[in-house]
C-alpha cells in the first residue's frame, strides 16, 4: 500500500486531543492481541521440522526468514524511501536497533539452552519474566504509568502477574520432559534471556518515544539479529559443519523461513502496540502468543491427547489467567495526564539527540512529517520479488513430514489469524497510515 | 556538517545511560552463553 500522506491533515494539533489519544490507544491494544495471534502461529511450521536438525541452525534458518521479512514487508507496505527519512531525521536509532537485534538473537540461543537443561515447563516462565522487567524499565525510565491511578496500576501490574501465573501453568502443562541435569545453568540461560528480552524494550521505546516508524525501526533490528545469529553459529558449529547441516536441512528451509515470515507479521504488531501503548502494556499483551501456541498444539498437532486430568486442569486454569490478565491490561489504557508525562519523556529524548520537536510529536501522534516520500522504487520492488521468488523456490523442494496433523483446525487458525492480520492492517491504515 | 553531527550523536549516546544498560546485559548474555557452550 502506497502512504498519500496528502490525504491526511498534517497541521500538528497543539496537545493530543482526547478521541485521538483513545483511537491510539484502541489501536495499540488491538495490535497487542494480533502480535499475540501471530508470534504464536510462527511455532506451526517450525513443529514441522525433524528435530535431529541442531537447535542453532533452526534458529539461524529461522532468522534468515526474518531478515528477508523485515526488508520486504516495509517495502511493500510503505517503500523503503520512508527508512531513508526515518534515518535522516534520527540517525542514532540505528545503533539502537542493531543493538536490540543483537540481545535478540543472543536471549533466543539461551533459550535453546535452557529448555536442553531445565525443560520447557521451568524455562518458559522464567523467560517469561521479560513483561514484568518491561514494566520496570517503562516506569523508571520512559514515565509510564505516572498519573495513571491506582486502577490502572492495579490492572497493569495484576494483569501482568496474572499472565505470569497463566503461562507457568501452561508452561508445565505442555512439558513433557524429565527433570533433567545442569538445573542451575539452565535456570541461568532461561533468566538471561528473560532479562535480555525485557531489557530489549529500552531501545524499542527510545526508538518510538523519538518518533521512529516501526518499519523503519525493524530494518535496522534485524542486522544485528543476523549478523550475531551468523556469528554465534559458526562459532559453535563451526563453518564447514554448518554448510553441510544447511545443505542437507534442503527440505525443511521453507518451513523454517515461513516460521521466521510468520514471526515478522507478529513483531509488527508488537512494535506497533510498543510504540502506541508503551512497553509496560503492549509486552505483556504480546505474551497471548503462548495461548495461539497451545491451540496449535492441541488442535492441530494433537498434543496433549490422552493427558491425565491433572493436565487438562493446568491448561484451563491457565489459558483463563492468561486471559484474565490480557483482559485487565487492555482495560487499563494510558490516561490524558499520563500520555503527557509520556510526552516529556519523548521531549527529553528529542533533546538529547537533536530531533525536531515537530517529528518527535508527529510521530508519536501517527501523523505525517515533512514531504510526502516517494511509495516505492526499483529497490522495493527488487526487495518484493526477490524474497518471494526465493519462497516459491523454496516451496517446490519442501516435503511435509508424516505427521498426524488435523488440516481443518489448521485452515480454522490460519482464518482467524488472516482476520485479525487484515482488520490491524486495516485499523493501522485508517489511524496512522502505518505510522 | 555531517562530522559535527556525528561526533555529537556519539557524545549524546555515550554519554546516555539509557545505551549502557542494554549493553551491558547484551555483554552479561554473551558471557553467560560462552560458559553455557
Amino acid at each position: 500500500m502506497n502512504s498519500p500522506s496528502a490525504t491526511l491533515p498534517d497541521a500538528a494539533p497543539p496537545s493530543l486531543q482526547a478521541n485521538r489519544l483513545r483511537s491510539l490507544q484502541s489501536l495499540g491494544i488491538f495490535c497487542g492481541f494480533a502480535a499475540g495471534a501471530w508470534l504464536g502461529g510462527a511455532e506451526a511450521p517450525i513443529k514441522l521440522v525433524n528435530p535431529d536438525i541442531s537447535p542453532i541452525t533452526v534458529s539461524l534458518i529461522m532468522v534468515c526468514g526474518v531478515f528477508l521479512a523485515r526488508w520486504s514487508v516495509p517495502a511493500f507496505i510503505r517503500g523503503t524511501s520512508h527508512v531513508g527519512a526515518d534515518l535522516r531525521q534520527a540517525p542514532h536509532l540505528v545503533l539502537w536497533a542493531v543493538l536490540a537485534g543483537c540481545m535478540w538473537a543472543v536471549a533466543n540461543t539461551l533459550t535453546i539452552y535452557a529448555i536442553r537443561n531445565v525443560g520447557l515447563s521451568i524455562a518458559f516462565p522464567l523467560w517469561n519474566t521479560n513483561s514484568l522487567l518491561g514494566i520496570f524499565w517503562g516506569v523508571v525510565l520512559f514515565k509510564e504509568l505516572q498519573f495513571a491511578g491506582w486502577k490502572r496500576w492495579l490492572g497493569v501490574l495484576g494483569g501482568a502477574v496474572c499472565m505470569f501465573g497463566g503461562a507457568t501453568l501452561l508452561a508445565v502443562a505442555s512439558s513433557h520432559q524429565a527433570a533433567p541435569g545442569k538445573a542451575a545453568l539452565g535456570i541461568a540461560a532461561a533468566l538471561g534471556a528473560g532479562i535480555l528480552w525485557g531489557t530489549m524494550y529500552i531501545p524499542y521505546r527510545k526508538a518510538y518515544l523519538t518518533g521512529m516508524n516501526p518499519l523503519s525501526f525493524i530494518t535496522f533490528f534485524t542486522v544485528g539479529e543476523l549478523v550475531t545469529m551468523i556469528s554465534l553459529a559458526v562459532g559453535y558449529r563451526g563453518a564447514t559443519p554448518l554448510w553441510h547441516e544447511l545443505v542437507g536441512a534442503r527440505s525443511v528451509l521453507f518451513w523454517l523461513m515461513l516460521g521466521g515470515f510468520v514471526w515478522v507479521l507478529g513483531d509488527l504488531f508488537q512494535q506497533y502496540a510498543t510504540k502506541y501503548v508503551g512497553i509496560s502494556r503492549g509486552i505483556p499483551l504480546s505474551n497471548t502468543n503462548q495461548l495461539w501456541g497451545l491451540l496449535w498444539g492441541i488442535l492441530v498437532f494433537h498434543e496433549l491427547q490422552g493427558g491425565t486430568r491433572t493436565v487438562y486442569t493446568q491448561v484451563i486454569t491457565g489459558s483463563l489467567l492468561m486471559a484474565a490478565g490480557a483482559v485487565a491490561i487492555a482495560l487499563s489504557s494510558a490516561t490524558e495526564r499520563e500520555h503527557s508525562s509520556w510526552r516529556s519523556a519523548a521531549d527529553r529524548e528529542g533533546q538529547r539527540y537533536g530531533i525536531e520537536d515537530e517529528y518527535v510529536r508527529a510521530g508519536m501522534e501517527g501523523r505525517a512529517f515533512g514531504a510526502p516520500q516517494r511509495s516505492r522504487t526499483l529497490l522495493d520492488w527488487i526487495l518484493i520479488l526477490g524474497t518471494s521468488g526465493l519462497f516459491a523456490l523454496l516451496a517446490l523442494s519442501a516435503r511435509l513430514p508424516h505427521m498426524d496433523i488435523s488440516l481443518s483446525w489448521a485452515v480454522a487458525l490460519t482464518a482467524a489469524m488472516l482476520a485479525l492480520l487484515a482488520a490491524g492492517g486495516i485499523a493501522l491504515w485508517r489511524t496512522t497510515r502505518f505510522r | 556538517m555531517p562530522s559535527e553531527r556525528f561526533r555529537t550523536t556519539f557524545r549524546a549516546i555515550a554519554t546516555d545511560v539509557h545505551f549502557w544498560i542494554p549493553f551491558g546485559v547484551l555483554i552479561g548474555g554473551l558471557f553467560l552463553l560462552d560458559k553455557l557452550r
